[in-house]
């Protein structure tokens, strides 16, 4: 029992700092830039690829093993079919929310559907599925929990770094850059600095 | 080839692709939301570009508002008044008049602004702009050298006798490839502004009054005398500089008379007055004595400062 928990704690720290996808992977580095302006707009966006990534990879695990590994054409077929699936689930999820909980339709807004072709959500869903594809040492193949936890602890990760890269580009704001560098560049920098304080974190456990 | 795999390659995919659109089609059928029908008639009546000139993400996004009661019935910035009436009728209440979209200069500097070098390159405000930022003192003001006129598809600009750009308001179509082509545009030298009613603070600048005052005769001094004698509380001094709300703007001239600097003008209302077709036309500065530095030194720093509310 003990083991089990030791396991699916590694997996949860391992996905979400240790391999953090946007300052450790660089995958998904559009979002990081495009929403990290304000707080809100940050929070939104974590919020909503937490949501999707997770609904993702569940389906995406169960696409890959009960169909395409049974019919013997996962291996070059996994990413139109896991696309499909993120796609529709999306969509699905979203006339869902909207008549399910308004609130939470209106609070997610566009940023709903832009994660459906988000490439850290397809990054998650393969990796949480394909057997041998970044598994940090762990396993070779993820069960269906191992696969929920992985990528719940990828989205964490995301949505952490985004929102800590939002609080420093909103300080950044109104902090006394140089004119040439004041916007973009500046952030570049800060991103570059925040991703040499998670890579500092590579090898921690083991993973 | 192995016609098996393809056939199971298919077959996946059809299968997946069944399943989801299935699902979709049966959730579109048990979720569907009772959306308000005037929503769909404002769109039908919006142009459907998705452009976002508005500032919505898309025509949708613009009719909710719309319905919403946000924004007017000439929210829709592409379509002009055609649009405002088809939306004024969808929805039963009464059109307005859109004010089309002019340039509008905001600088008044010219041969009154001084220059840091004599520049004899290209004659190009790109080309200067890109040598050591340009041979005007000021940051923010108008070379002169007439990209915008070049530019300008309709022939709506030429340069005066200030050395400055001015706009034919009956020609200008709104089209903005002269803010595009301004290497100082993103900066506000040249920006839209509604064609009738508004008034034009000729300056752009942000550095301090103090600082403005010795490289440009005409700058805004940011005195605030302009916000005190607004009645409709349209003009504001924001990072010391005077900035126009249009939509509060009723046009009076009170701040036009206000400003020590002549700063301020009535660009909208001149214009469409027969007798002067183009912009400040009323002005290559006739009569303009600029107040000497000690007199304006002594406006700026009064209870003009930013931050300093009396």
């Amino acid at each position: 029992m003990m083991e089990l928990l030791q396991h699916f704690a590694l997996l949860l720290i391992g996905a979400a700092l240790v391999n953090n996808i946007l300052l450790t992977r660089f995958i998904g580095l559009c979002p990081f830039f495009g929403v990290s302006g304000t707080m809100e707009t940050s929070v939104g966006m974590a919020g909503a690829v937490l949501f999707v990534m997770t609904l993702a990879s569940s389906a995406t695990w169960v696409i890959w093993n009960w169909l395409l590994v049974p019919l013997g054409v996962g291996e070059f077929l996994y990413i139109p079919a896991f696309i499909l699936v993120i796609a529709s689930l999306v969509q699905f999820v979203e006339m869902y929310l909207r008549k399910a909980s308004p609130a939470l339709y209106r609070a997610l807004g566009i940023f709903l559907p832009l994660i459906t072709t988000n490439c850290a959500v397809l990054a998650a869903a393969t990796e949480a599925t394909k057997p041998g594809y970044f598994k940090m040492n762990l396993a070779y193949n993820f069960g269906f929990g191992e696969a929920v936890v992985y990528t719940l602890g990828v989205a964490i990760g995301f949505g952490f770094a985004l929102i800590t890269f939002a609080a420093l580009r909103e300080r950044l704001d109104v902090a006394p850059v140089p004119a040439v560098m004041k916007g973009t560049p500046m952030a570049f920098i800060t991103a570059g600095l925040l991703s040499f304080g998670y890579v500092g974190l590579s090898g921690l456990f083991g993973i | 080839m192995d016609l098996v795999l393809v056939a199971k390659a298919i077959g996946a995919l059809a299968i997946v692709g069944m399943v989801a659109a299935s699902m979709l089609a049966v959730a579109s059928r048990r979720f569907a939301v009772e959306s308000d029908p005037r929503i769909e008639a404002v769109l039908s009546s919006l142009p459907g570009a998705n452009c976002g000139a508005c500032g919505r993400p898309s025509c949708f996004a613009a009719a909710e508002a719309i319905v919403a009661g946000e924004v007017s019935v000439t929210a829709c910035t592409a379509g002009g008044q055609q649009v405002a009436d088809a939306v004024a009728a969808a929805l039963g209440v009464e059109s307005c008049a859109v004010l089309p979209l002019v340039s509008q200069r905001r600088c008044g500097g010219g041969t009154n602004a001084g220059r840091a070098f004599a520049y004899s390159g290209l004659m190009s405000c790109g080309s200067v702009a890109k040598l050591a930022g340009g041979d005007l003192v000021c940051p923010a003001g108008c070379f002169g050298y007439g990209d915008c006129v070049a530019a300008c598809p309709f022939g709506a600009m030429a340069i005066d006798a200030r050395g400055l750009p001015v706009v034919d308001l009956n020609l200008c179509t709104g089209c903005e490839i002269c803010v595009r082509e301004c290497p100082r545009g993103g900066s506000g030298l040249l920006a839209m502004a509604p064609s009738l009613g508004p008034v034009a603070v000729r300056c752009s600048s942000h550095d301090r009054p103090k600082l403005r005052k010795s490289y440009c005769s005409m700058c805004c001094i940011a005195c605030k005398k302009c916000e005190k004698a607004c009645p409709v509380d349209a003009i504001h001094v924001v990072e010391w500089l005077a900035v126009v709300d249009f939509d509060a703007c009723i046009g009076c001239g009170r701040c036009v008379e206000a400003c020590p600097q002549d700063c301020i003008d009535l660009s909208g209302r001149e214009s469409v007055a027969p007798a002067a077709a183009i912009d400040g036309a009323a002005g290559a500065v006739p009569g303009f004595t600029p107040m000497s530095d000690e007199e304006a030194l002594a406006l700026s720093e009064s209870p003009g400062e930013p931050g300093e509310q009396p």
